[in-house]
């Protein structure tokens, strides 16, 4: 089980940036009845551990929990065995199980599993209604490790412990109790990273890996966009942790960093600048001058291939200007990539960001930048006071581009292309392409025979 | 692995499942009332995940709102606390929000912790409808079943009269918005003041508008499920829906019954015009006697294709039995029918193997299939198989467009139905 204590410190996170401005023992907020919309703790969870292609994945729980949500994110893998990412493994419970417990039935699942699909590892995920019954669930998984001899990870998220976030923070914990510091690996070198908070979703870590093995980087371990539990299991042996746009894992950052010595940096891989900007920082960290210089001639090539490519584009984005209404740090991420693309970001939406990201729009947006904090009312009237062309927003917020009449881009749509690295800016910029070009907005808004004076 | 027709499991465990929970299907079923808020008592990540699979299927903003419930209120309250505070937080953020209705379903969660539900109700000055859908019993068919059951012994007022030109019909779970609207057209045209419960064909049938989302965007009003009890005739569609129809019958004995397990093909849907012409004195339009020949020579055209091909049909029950009665009717073999749980109507699909499973336990069956019938997440696994055809049915269909508008109802849609299933057997089986 996972003890109260344990949630207590997680929501009190002292690596995080806002726990200064908070009472003590004040932390993150709960979930309030009617107000909490987001996913779960167990949503976040799987969210962090799912990209294991070489792990069977086993929720043990009723129906909603898996059934609803599997096979419905892009995270892709190399991995060549089979890719249980694209699976789902449920112990569906029955009420028999909620009366008289589901213990045997997760041990029996978990042989049936070994049996048929014979994983490097299984993460089993308790859920509330498995957490509420009090199954044993450790022990259950302990077993089954010493059975079938590979991991059996217990991971203690059930999701009304709290939101996705927590979720994700609960599973940084079973992974350093269980797996992190259990195998060690086949050699070291002196420029092993951990890529933490990458989930690889459309293949972003692609993106930038490429010039990662140009410059004599080597990624020891991933959690968990492309990553195999082998690998996780020696990520102690790493020279620093490499956070990729996940507040979620700082904790467990810190406590690698203060069980294993190994220092952490948070970066982030949108839009030109950012990306040439987190590579300088990774190898100013591990502080080989040869690996920087070989870094700053990897980034000079790299900018300048894509300059050459975005010469086309430049000349049809200028002029332009955009408004962004979406959250977190997609508010000045795809600010950042517009930007790049010489498109100049009116407006952006902090309404659920965190203060750093706030910090962060406001210093890629400028003194003129307006941070909407009411989104919903303030952007029809932005656009009409900028000359704005382009709403980059949900999908709720159609309507204001209709009835403006200015293109639009939904980016809270699950998307196909990876907008990450140097060469994502170019699938962006493909899109805001055909965005710009499409007549669908103009055309669709206009009044039906029969509403025409 | 012996897969044979039993209530039982035949292993611990699902693998790439294909069932879906009661909570999902109540959710559903209110989203056929207009105004309705459906507010779903659980923790937060039942309802977002519920959220984004209708999002995905329909491609239209989904209303729905959630209880939060936690690990210390899962405990210590009894639900009193946290459905009040859902209600009253949700109006306090939002003013103008007027739902008709509040329609609470519970989850595995609150379930397992017992919740006092119906007592909650007495504190609550809107209109209140309960249903308990705990996701550890039945499926998405059951827990929409129990929802239309639940507002009708909850809200419909008993009768002692009926308006005998009043019809309602009952659909069952997977049918799309377009297959209510054709259904209820065919009764309109028969005469009768037509009533659906639930209403998809005016709320998630994918219309443009300025609307928010927030609440459910049309459906049949809170007023006319109050008024039920004065139909002459309640239509069950789908055997799911029958303990439904025989809950309005109790506000009213004078209400007669007419039951129907599908109107996929010719027979099923004969069997309902004929029913409605016996009650109407009356020929159905011309129209509709044009898209009876038109399924005639539909069968014709196709039965050489469908009649030389093998099948593997995965689903929930009353859909299954449509599908599956639809192809056998043009000499189709179903190597298998898969369905989520278990129901009666299982007993009358013909197939080699019909038993309750998931789509581990359909592969086996693809080898040696022309084509399968599932839903969306059998289109990976079928990326493997070169020569068996996929046409996608059922919840979810995440990447296909205008799943809304899909209609296998009725002569017209049979129609199509068996070109879209002839076309699709076309390209596996001539390309070799």
């Amino acid at each position: 089980m996972v003890s109260r204590a344990k949630i207590k410190e997680l929501m009190n996170e002292s690596a995080c940036s806002h726990s200064k401005d908070k009472k003590p023992g004040e932390g993150c907020d709960k979930p309030k009845p009617g107000l909490a919309a987001g996913g779960c703790a167990f949503d976040g969870a799987q969210i962090s551990l799912f990209p294991y292609a070489d792990a069977v994945h086993l929720v043990h729980g009723p129906q909603t929990c898996l059934g609803s949500s599997w096979e419905t994110r892009e995270t892709k893998t190399s991995y060549t065995g089979r890719d249980h990412t694209q699976m789902g493994f449920t112990t569906g419970i029955n009420t028999n199980d909620v009366i008289f417990g589901g213990d045997k039935r997760l041990g029996d699942s978990i042989d049936y599993v070994m049996e048929h699909y014979k994983p490097e590892a299984i993460f089993v995920y308790s859920t509330c209604v498995t957490a509420l019954m009090g199954d044993d669930i450790d022990m259950t998984c302990k077993l089954g490790a010493e059975k079938h001899g590979v991991p059996v990870v217990p991971v203690h998220a059930a999701g009304f412990v709290g939101s996705k976030n927590l979720g994700s923070r609960l599973a940084g914990e079973a992974v350093l109790e269980h797996l992190i510091g259990t195998k060690e690996p086949e050699f070291t070198t002196p420029y092993d990273i951990n890529l933490i908070g990458d989930y690889n979703v459309t293949g972003d870590m692609w993106q930038y890996l490429p010039l990662f093995e140009k410059i004599g980087i080597r990624v020891l371990s991933s959690m968990s966009g492309d990553g195999r539990v082998g690998d996780i299991r020696c990520a102690h042996r790493a020279k620093l942790n490499v956070i990729v746009c996940a507040k979620s894992l700082i904790t467990l950052t810190r406590k690698m960093q203060e069980q294993y010595g190994i220092p952490w940096i948070s970066v982030s891989f949108y839009g030109k600048r950012d990306t040439t900007f987190a590579i300088r920082e990774i190898v100013t960290a591990l502080g080989d001058p040869e690996l920087i210089a070989r870094a700053e001639t990897v980034i000079a090539e790299a900018e300048a291939d894509l300059e050459a490519a975005l010469i086309p584009y430049r000349a049809m984005f200028a002029g332009k200007k955009a408004v962004l209404n979406t959250g977190g740090n997609k508010a000045w991420s795809i600010a950042s990539g517009l930007q790049d693309l010489g498109i100049e970001v009116v407006a952006t939406s902090v309404a659920k960001s965190t203060q750093d990201d706030i910090d962060k729009a406001r210093e890629y947006l400028g003194e003129n930048g307006v941070l909407m904090t009411k989104p919903a009312s303030e952007q029809g009237k932005i656009i009409d006071s900028t000359g704005a062309h382009i709403l980059l927003a949900g999908g709720r917020s159609l309507y204001t581009a209709i009835k403006k009449k200015i293109s639009f881009i939904d980016v809270n749509q699950e998307k196909k292309t990876s907008y990450g690295g140097y060469n994502g800016l170019l699938n962006l910029a493909e899109d805001l392409k055909y965005a710009f070009r499409n007549p669908v907005f103009a055309n669709v808004g206009k009044p039906a025979p029969w509403e025409v004076g | 692995m012996e897969f044979s027709l039993s209530r039982h499991e035949h292993k611990p465990l699902q693998v790439n499942p294909i069932k879906h929970s009661q909570p999902m299907g109540a959710t559903l079923a209110y989203l056929g009332v207009k105004d309705c808020m459906p507010l779903m008592h659980s923790a937060q990540g039942c309802a977002s995940y519920t959220k984004v699979f209708f999002t995905r299927h329909f491609n239209e903003p989904i209303a729905i709102n959630n209880t939060s419930v936690s690990d210390i209120t899962a405990v210590l309250d009894g639900g009193d606390y946290s459905i009040l505070m859902a209600i009253e937080n949700i109006q306090n953020k939002e003013k103008n929000l007027k739902p008709s209705m509040i329609g609470l379903h519970t989850t595995g969660l609150t379930e397992t912790k017992g919740d006092d539900v119906r007592g909650v109700g007495m504190h609550i000055e809107i209109p209140y409808v309960f249903v308990n859908t705990p996701d550890y019993e039945g499926g998405m068919e059951s827990g929409w079943a129990l929802t239309v059951t639940a507002m009708i012994e909850q809200l419909t007022v008993a009768a002692t009269e009926v308006k005998t030109n009043k019809l309602v019909f009952l659909p069952h779970l997977s049918m799309q918005p377009i297959e209510v609207e054709k259904i209820k057209c065919l009764c309109e045209d028969f005469g009768f003041e037509t009533y659906a419960l639930p209403d998809l064909s005016t709320s998630l049938d994918g219309y443009w508008e300025a609307g928010q989302g927030k609440l459910a965007n049309g459906g049949i009003t809170v007023d006319q499920i109050r008024d039920l009890a004065t139909s002459s005739i309640v239509i069950s569609i789908g055997a799911s829906m029958k303990k439904s129809a025989l809950a309005l019958q109790k506000k009213n004995p004078l209400i007669e019954h007419l039951h129907f397990d599908h109107l996929m093909g010719l027979d099923g849907c004969d069997n309902f015009v004929a029913a409605l012409m016996e009650i109407r004195h009356t020929d159905p339009k011309p129209l509709m006697k044009r898209w009876r020949s038109r399924l005639q020579d539909a069968m014709l055209d196709s039965h050489f294709l469908i009649g030389s091909s093998h099948f593997v049909v995965t689903g929930e029950p009353d859909m299954l039995a449509g599908i599956c009665a639809l192809l056998r009717s043009v000499g189709g073999t179903i190597d298998a029918a898969i369905s989520t749980t278990f129901s009666d109507v299982l007993h009358t699909i013909e197939a080699e193997k019909v038993f309750v499973g998931d789509l581990e336990d359909a592969r086996g069956f693809f080898e040696h299939a022309d084509m399968v019938i599932s839903n969306f997440h059998a289109e990976r696994i079928l990326h493997m198989y070169h020569n068996t055809a996929l046409v996608i049915r059922g919840f979810p269909n995440y990447e296909e467009l205008g799943n809304q508008l899909k209609s296998d109802q009725l002569y017209e849609g049979s129609t199509y139905f068996l070109f879209e299933i002839a076309n699709s057997l076309r390209k596996v089986k001539h390309e070799h």
